[in-house]
């Protein structure tokens, strides 16, 4: 089903299910637009949570959690030989 | 993706300007950034940033599952995924969970107990910093205020110009008219400077010629009276004078 507005100028949030394909490919995989979209991502991030006035520790802990996370998943591989049990 | 679509509007109007110039319009008309100026005036920072529940989830998840499960959803969500992950040891349970759990609780509880505190701290700084600068303003701004000051008086001071001017004229006006009179002065006793010689010199030739008649008179006379008739009118003289002495013999007798 076509939409009325063109798939490529849609927010993430509107895009309809069967149009996620068309929309993940037509965006900007070029140096510029990866970079480009971190940019994006970072300054979303620091406008919001970290370049106000009264900001509270979340805007920090945030990212750490996001950080632990993300060790835990490069580290799995080692942690796997430290199950508790064999079959779960 | 908002700040995407807001930057290809801003783009749009400029390239558009860009289209605009021809490849001879170049040196005639240069268009500078014609876009709106997005930097001035900046608008102030937020007061608080995005809400956080937890200090690890962030508000728009809990609205994002609220239709759907309600207040309770997203916590159930977080406690069948923390069970999930344990019973099928997604995370394995090492002796470094108890050091981990007692750190986040030490973390916890620090941060609960000290946490307003230091904000105030942090705030405190702030509102230091901003003060200093706002004084630099507000310095900055009376020094101008002080200089229009001084300059709408000086202007009004133009206005009152014309005083100094009439002052002025009326002393040129008053030594015009001192000298006028001086010269007019001098003129005057020049002219009867003049007068009075023409009358000294003809009274001197009056009397010149006076003595000299009297003069010229009295040596004709002198002239005309011969030794003869000298004679004559000394022995008259001296006959009168014997004459008058006996006279005066006899009056005083009487």
């Amino acid at each position: 089903m076509a939409s009325v507005i063109p798939v490529k100028e849609k927010k993430l949030m509107d895009v309809k299910l069967g149009e996620l394909p068309s929309w993940i490919l037509m965006r900007d995989f070029t140096p510029n637009g990866i970079l480009g979209a971190f940019q994006r991502g970072y300054h979303r991030y620091y406008n919001k949570y970290i370049n106000v006035k009264k900001g509270s520790i979340s805007g920090v802990s945030m990212v750490l959690a996001a950080y632990v996370l993300f060790s835990y998943c490069l580290s799995y591989k080692e942690l796997k030989h430290e199950l508790l049990r064999k079959y779960h | 993706m908002l700040s995407r679509v807001a930057l290809a509007a801003t783009a749009a109007p400029s390239l558009k300007n860009a289209a605009l110039l021809g490849p001879g319009v170049l040196q005639a008309t240069r268009i500078f950034h014609t876009g709106q100026p997005s930097l001035a005036p900046l608008p102030p920072l937020p007061e608080y940033g995005g809400k956080v529940r937890l200090g690890l989830i962030p508000e728009e998840f809990f609205q994002f599952l609220y239709p759907k499960t309600g207040i309770t959803g997203p916590y159930v969500l977080g406690t069948g995924l923390i069970l999930y992950a344990l019973s099928k040891e997604i995370y394995v349970i090492t002796p470094e969970t108890f050091s981990t759990i007692s750190i986040v609780g030490l973390l916890v509880y620090v941060i609960k107990k000290y946490g307003a505190s230091i904000g105030e701290f942090a705030d405190k700084l702030n509102e230091q910093k901003i003060a200093q600068l706002e004084e630099v303003k507000q310095a900055s701004i009376k020094q101008f205020q002080d200089a229009i000051d001084l300059e709408k008086a000086q202007q009004a001071l133009v206005q009152k110009r014309h005083y100094l001017f009439d002052v002025q004229r009326n002393n040129i006006a008053m030594a015009l008219e001192v000298t006028y009179r001086e010269r007019l002065h001098r003129v005057y006793k020049e002219v009867k400077n003049r007068l009075d010689y023409h009358i000294s010199v003809q009274d001197m030739m009056r009397r010149k010629e006076q003595e000299h008649m009297v003069n010229w008179v009295e040596k004709q006379v002198v002239r005309s009276i011969s030794a003869q008739q000298e004679k004559e009118t000394i022995a008259k003289c001296i006959a009168d004078l014997k004459l008058l002495a006996k006279k005066a013999q006899v009056q005083p007798v009487l």
